[in-house]
């Protein structure tokens, strides 16, 4: 009882402590305490985060990557189906690596928010030599100066970072990694009887014959231990019949050429009720030999028995490394929050659990089968009414702060450890904060937990949707002035222009070169070289794409641009360009590959619904950002 | 700890005998990081001057970007370009080791200055092509400089940055095009900007009120003309912390200070909109912070007059930032003007890095590379050329099992530097003195021990270039003039000749271009060849990856006779290579495997080769497919994924004409007959040991997971 009010006292203290500053309306000055963990700290620091997930609500994670998109078009653009941003997020996720993984398990209860965050620092290292988790990666140097100027040492993530493997390396590894243990559990399938050939029965009493020999002279060595000259003898005896030891346990290793023999010896032994059986794998997955142990006893055997199995969770704790962290949310089944839900569980799971399927659907339901509720803070902002989405965590933070009238406190308990702590990966305490705030702005009652108003923005995969229905209504509530929704068919890519066009000077040299362009129609530029057009008319788009693949037929402004190099595609061409992996610096030479390849089949599935993306003049890339 | 060792075992060797010229032989080696790049520079173009040849070494931060871009026996020359190319392409250099070497005949020594760069592709000017700042990391490669103390810290907050000659011409180019049209306003977007739409109430207030207070300041402008009073009354103004009067090129101007980007294009917006003498003008000032002016100008001439004075300014300004980005490329520049004998130790990929990096976009064949890499480094010399292919040196070598891995090589042919005891070998009278110079410290024994830093590596490579030398009788005293060196007649055999490949042991000339095998060879595996038939092999992937080799042999044994096959490789464990005896054979075996895949009858399911081609994904084609698979920039783990990002739409390659090499005269090659076969070379590597450490100086990383394995 004392030593509870102790620790209330302590979290009180420490509330204090983080909320204090808060009052001051200054983020950058409040003290972040993050948990770092490295390779010697790993152990502990499983153990704590064990407990810590388990009682808590909620689990928000944030990576810290080694780049994001190698050219301007490549990161996900407002005017991006949800197949397209995947695309482009399996395409990061495949290439890039990521150094720091902060997790923090929090939960709020009514105006508090208690959290512990952690951030491992991860390396790829090849602890195993196997080419594993990854042979290569790819970095961009702005990214690791951004790091270097956060302080980050590089020196101690790369020596002393945690490796992991993916869920998938970890069953292609267990084979390879050729270790002589614990494949014992897989033995007890028996063999049809019918099928024991004659040659079969004398290997079997050959084997027979063999174990009971090397039993005999185990067990005789040991009730004569003092006798001299038997010592001797008996020594030899082993040696004969091959014995050799496996920790203070005596073992025979039977060689094995085929899985039949495999089994005919493990039947043989089932006439011995105190030996052990190991397979021991070979080069290529299959069973080597098999590895007969010796037990004194029955109690003896249990307990090798459970030897061996505190050995193999040993051992593939050391396989998975960080992956463990990743396993221990997936059992606990609590919520995940993220910011950019696409782009961090496209990393999540091609490093953790498993190669990137083709399609964002399949991606979907692997992912929802390890974390059944996944909330993207991004798109909480919008289903709160947020204008448009927010790329930047900085600005919805800054934007949730006018919004948000009630009070949170931030607590990090006391006793989450003086030790190791530092700065790194303080934006997911962030995200912690900003989720709290958004739950209790869109459900102010709910007290704790997931409340049903919350659990239904769950899982939403679309970066730009605010809701699942919202891909078969033609327009829904978050619409601003700003933002209009535009059937995909309205769009039309153009390039070939030369250097140094605007988005401006594009609109006047088309207004003039077609009746096209006699509607409203916009003009935006998706990279340097290549626009995107939209056209408010609906047929209009299509109308302009015919005659652009006639050659400007009839129309002697166009018949210019076309012999100027200009060229036009459809929406459909852009989506093969990201289906196929057409990643070229500038989107107009991918859009020209993927042209180029597809002749034949242009637009046969034209039986498609509709899709629909949204329209925003201000996001899309100005030319002069660039 | 290590080099604290060697420090004092060194220490204490030197303290009893009493030297009169220097005590301490360790000292740190010369790291050159951005913030003493500058004074070095100056330093170091002097030694480079003054030097008879100039070593260098980097390192990088892989070598393969994938495990089938390792070199293979059976790659022909233009494949093991390819695979440089690609290396060159992906990893970035992160350390550059230069060490000039210089002569002293008074002393009867070579002076050496050891410095090591710390270089990291850190964006220094916009508008630059993106890609260049993205760089692979093999994983290993990244463990193995960490295991060797290499400070990542240091090479990526505080590493030198640089352009390439391409780089630099692009954005000089791109700097002209901004600059081209005459239009004055041209450097604001000012058209843009008058584009834009007033509709939110915050911003009409705004720009009115604005409108108001710039109206007043220029109504007192013109009515006292007084700068001192003016300050004085604008005080006054609430917004006048924002908007301070300055003088401008003689103008006076309000100097706008904390304004959102958003006011400040509505500003601009009111000036060119209503103030017909006034103008917005943006500029860096002297602390390169960026300034927003609105200034006054008299007339229409004066303003044009002004603003053009601007544009020249800042167009300045971007011209010398692009020249102050050019960073460690100077040293690169400096060592190709002098036109010194570069020295490197297995230097081939070393050489297409630097050209890669400092220079431009590799050429995409061998010959056309080297043809380029002549015009800025006329003279190159390999060590570990000079090391296997002189009868001298190879004898003295051959004690230690023909081991030249520079590190090794270096403790062999100069033990009087590699290491503190005084060597007792009779040929003293051959050992050439080294003398170390590290700013103002000198020492004649020198050694800071430190492998795998370039900078010591560098070091290294000079030493055993000049005892080399030393061993060739090349006398030092007969070269005054340092530019001589390259044309001393006994190292003429050398200048100018790389491994290719040292796997392969494939020299290339760069002068010609030509590439031959090595003359004298001494590999023990040479005596057991096997022909290597470019044009009988078939590379096979996409197979059941639980098929083993001798079942693939034995599949194609039964379907075109049991000769037919001479020889399988694997490449990964998702392709082969098949080398058939008879040349008819690859095509014979492509139509075959077209015709099977087509039929469903139960000819072609009982067919031998069904096996091979079971599930579907099986591909085929000739060597020339191979080629185009390892020249495409994609590089993916599994051979079998490479060749299906590349884009391969066939399954079974349809047999044109094979084109002609014409840059490969020996087409086909010799090459160790039992241990390929069936293997990966990394095994063949790692079992036997002959060559194992031979690897050391070009796969580091390799090499060093093999022998941890």
């Amino acid at each position: 009882m004392w030593q509870r009010r102790l620790l209330s006292t302590n979290i009180h203290k420490a509330s204090f402590e983080a909320s204090a500053p808060l009052q001051n309306r200054n983020l950058k000055n409040r003290k972040w305490a993050v948990k770092q963990v490295k390779k010697s700290n790993f152990v502990e620091a499983l153990d704590e985060i064990k407990t810590h997930i388990a009682n808590s609500d909620f689990v928000a994670v944030s990576l810290q990557k080694t780049g994001a998109f190698s050219s301007p078009w490549q990161k996900v653009l407002p005017f991006d189906t949800a197949d397209i941003a995947y695309f482009k997020a399996k395409y990061a996720a495949e290439r890039f690596q990521m150094f720091q993984f902060a997790v923090c398990p929090f939960s709020v209860k009514s105006s508090k928010l208690i959290a512990y965050p952690y951030n491992f620092h991860l390396f790829p290292r090849d602890e195993l030599k196997i080419g594993m988790p990854s042979y290569s990666f790819l970095c961009q140097s702005s990214y690791l100066t951004a790091m270097a100027r956060e302080g980050f040492d590089f020196n101690a993530c790369i020596n002393d970072g945690i490796s992991y493997l993916s869920r998938a390396q970890e069953s292609a590894a267990k084979d390879r990694t050729g270790n002589p243990l614990l494949k014992y559990k897989e033995i007890h399938s028996p063999l049809p009887k019918s099928a024991n050939s004659v040659a079969d029965s004398m290997f079997v009493e050959r084997i027979k014959s063999r174990i009971r020999n090397w039993i005999s002279a185990c067990q005789d060595s040991e009730k004569k231990t003092d006798a001299n000259a038997d010592a001797l003898i008996n020594s030899l005896r082993k040696i004969v019949s091959g014995s050799e030891m496996f920790g203070l346990r005596s073992s025979l290793t039977v060689d094995v050429c085929s899985d039949r023999q495999v089994q005919l010896v493990l039947e043989s032994l089932n006439n011995f009720t105190s030996v052990v059986p190991l397979l021991v794998p070979g080069k290529e997955g299959n069973t080597q030999a098999v590895r007969v142990v010796l037990t004194t006893s029955e109690e003896d055997k249990v307990a090798f028995e459970k030897e061996l199995q505190l050995k193999e969770e040993e051992h593939n704790k050391r396989i998975r490394g960080f992956r463990e962290v990743i396993d221990l949310i997936s059992t606990s089944q609590k919520p995940v929050v993220a910011h950019n839900l696409i782009n961090e569980f496209t990393f999540l799971h091609s490093k953790f659990l498993a190669p990137l399927p083709s399609t964002i659907n399949e991606f979907r339901t692997s992912l929802c089968s390890i974390f059944p509720y996944i909330f993207d803070v991004n798109h909480l902002m919008m289903a709160i009414g947020s204008q448009r989405k927010l790329n930047k965590l900085s600005a919805a933070i800054s934007q949730m702060k006018r919004r948000f009238t009630g009070q949170l406190n931030v607590e990090i308990p006391e006793t989450f450890g003086p030790s190791d702590i530092g700065g790194h990966g303080r934006s997911v305490l962030r995200i912690c904060e900003l989720f709290a705030k958004l739950s209790l702005t869109l459900s102010p009652d709910a007290a704790d937990t997931a409340p049903p108003t919350l659990m239904s923005e769950a899982n939403i995969f679309n970066p730009h949707l605010s809701s699942p229905s919202d891909l078969l209504d033609e327009d829904v509530g978050i619409s601003t002035k700003d933002t209009r929704r535009i059937n995909i068919s309205d769009l039309v890519f153009l390039w070939g222009f030369g250097e140094g066009m605007s988005a401006r000077k594009l609109k006047n040299l088309l207004s003039s070169a077609h009746e096209a362009f006699s509607g409203e129609f916009d003009v935006r530029m998706a990279d340097t070289n290549c626009a995107v057009v939209v056209f408010w008319n609906p047929g209009f788009a299509e109308r302009f794409l015919e005659i652009m693949n006639s050659g400007g037929m009839n129309h002697e402004p166009l018949k210019d641009l076309i012999s100027e190099g200009v060229r036009a595609a459809s929406y459909r061409t852009y989506q093969r360009v990201c289906e196929q992996g057409l990643w070229e610096a500038d989107l107009a030479d991918a859009l020209d590959k993927a042209l180029e390849g597809t002749v034949d089949h242009v637009e046969a599935n034209s039986e498609q619904e509709p899709l629909h993306v949204s329209w925003n003049s201000d996001e899309l890339i100005n030319l002069d950002d660039l | 700890m290590k080099r604290l060792c060697i420090f004092i075992r060194a220490f204490r060797k030197t303290l009893p005998s009493t030297r009169h010229f220097c005590t301490a032989s360790s000292f740190a080696i010369k790291n050159v990081t951005r913030s003493n790049f500058e004074p070095t520079l100056v330093e170091l173009r002097r030694h480079v001057r003054d030097a008879d040849f100039v070593a260098v070494d980097l390192e990088m931060t892989g070598v393969t970007s994938a495990p089938w871009r390792e070199c293979f026996g059976f790659d022909r020359s233009d494949i093991q370009y390819l695979k440089v190319k690609d290396s060159a392409d992906k990893f970035a250099v992160v350390q550059f080791g230069v060490c000039p070497f210089r002569w002293d005949p008074h002393k009867q020594s070579f002076i050496a200055h050891p410095h090591n760069f710390y270089i990291f592709p850190r964006q220094e000017i916009k508008g630059d092509d993106d890609s260049l700042y993205e760089f692979h990391c093999q994983t290993t490669s990244i463990d193995f400089l960490a295991r060797y103390q290499f400070d990542f810290n240091t090479c990526i907050r505080d590493g030198i940055s640089y352009l390439s000659r391409n780089q630099e011409e692009e954005a000089l180019r791109r700097l002209n095009e901004r600059y081209k049209d005459d239009l004055p306003d041209s450097l604001t977007s000012v058209r843009e900007v008058l584009d834009m739409k007033l509709d939110r109430v915050a911003d009409i207030l705004f720009t009115e009120r604005l409108k108001n207070n710039i109206a007043e300041w220029l109504d007192r402008l013109l009515r006292e003309g007084n700068s001192g009073r003016l300050e004085t009354e604008n005080r006054s103004k609430a917004s006048s912390q924002k908007m301070k009067t300055i003088f401008f090129k003689m103008h006076p101007a309000i100097d706008l200070s904390g304004f959102t980007l958003h006011q400040l294009r509505l500003i601009q917006l009111i000036v060119k909109k209503h103030f017909k003498d006034l103008v917005f003008v943006s500029v860096t000032n002297e602390a390169s912070c960026q300034q927003h002016l609105i200034v006054y100008t008299e007339s229409r001439s004066d303003q044009d007059l002004l603003l053009r004075e601007v544009k020249d300014c800042i167009r300045k300004e971007s011209e010398m930032k692009i020249k102050g980005a050019i960073g460690f490329r100077q040293v690169i520049d400096l060592l190709s003007s002098e036109k010194k004998l570069i020295v490197g130790h297995n230097s081939f990929l070393d050489v297409a890095h630097v050209y890669r990096k400092f220079i431009g976009p590799l050429p995409s064949t061998a010959k056309n590379f080297v043809a380029a890499v002549q015009k800025y480094f006329p003279f190159i010399i390999d060590t570990k050329v000079m090391l296997n292919t002189n009868s001298v040196l190879e004898t003295l070598l051959k004690r230690s099992s023909r081991n030249t891995s520079l590190s090794k090589a270096f403790a062999l042919l100069c033990p009087q530097i590699a290491s503190v005891e005084k060597p007792s070998g009779s040929d003293d009278k051959y050992l050439v003195k080294v003398e170390v110079q590290v700013d103002d410290k000198r020492s004649q024994n020198w050694n800071s021990g430190a492998k795998h830093e370039a900078g010591y590596d560098a070091f290294m490579t000079g030493c055993v270039f000049a005892q080399a030398c030393s061993y060739l009788c090349v006398d030092f005293n007969c070269h005054p003039p340092s530019s001589s060196w390259p044309h001393n007649e006994k190292l003429q055999g050398y200048v100018n000749h790389l491994y290719l490949s040292w796997i392969n042991g494939d020299i290339i000339d760069l002068r010609s271009g030509n590439c031959k095998p090595e003359l004298t060879s001494s590999r023990n595996w040479k005596n057991r060849c096997a022909q290597i038939l470019y044009q009988n092999m078939v590379v096979l992937w996409g197979f059941p990856s639980k098929l083993k080799a001798s079942e693939i042999r034995e599949c194609f044994s039964k379907a075109f006779g049991s000769t037919s096959v001479s020889m399988i490789y694997y490449l990964d464990k998702t392709a082969v290579f098949i080398q058939f005896s008879k040349e008819e054979l690859v095509s014979e075996f492509l139509v075959l495997k077209k015709t099977l895949e087509r039929s469903n009858d139960p000819i072609s399911v009982i067919h031998p080769l069904s096996k091979v081609l079971e599930g579907g994904q099986t591909c085929a084609g000739n060597y020339e497919a191979y080629k185009s698979i390892c020249s495409s920039s994609i590089s993916k783990v599994f051979f079998a994924d490479q060749a299906d990002a590349v884009g391969i739409q066939w399954k079974t390659q349809s047999l044109g004409p094979v084109p002609e090499d014409e840059m490969v005269p020996n087409k086909n090659k010799v090459l160790p007959d039992s241990p390929y076969q069936t293997e990966n070379v990394e095994e063949v590597l790692s079992n036997g040991n002959n060559y194992r450490d031979e690897l050391d100086s070009f796969f580091p990383a390799q090499a060093a997971q093999l022998r941890s394995r």
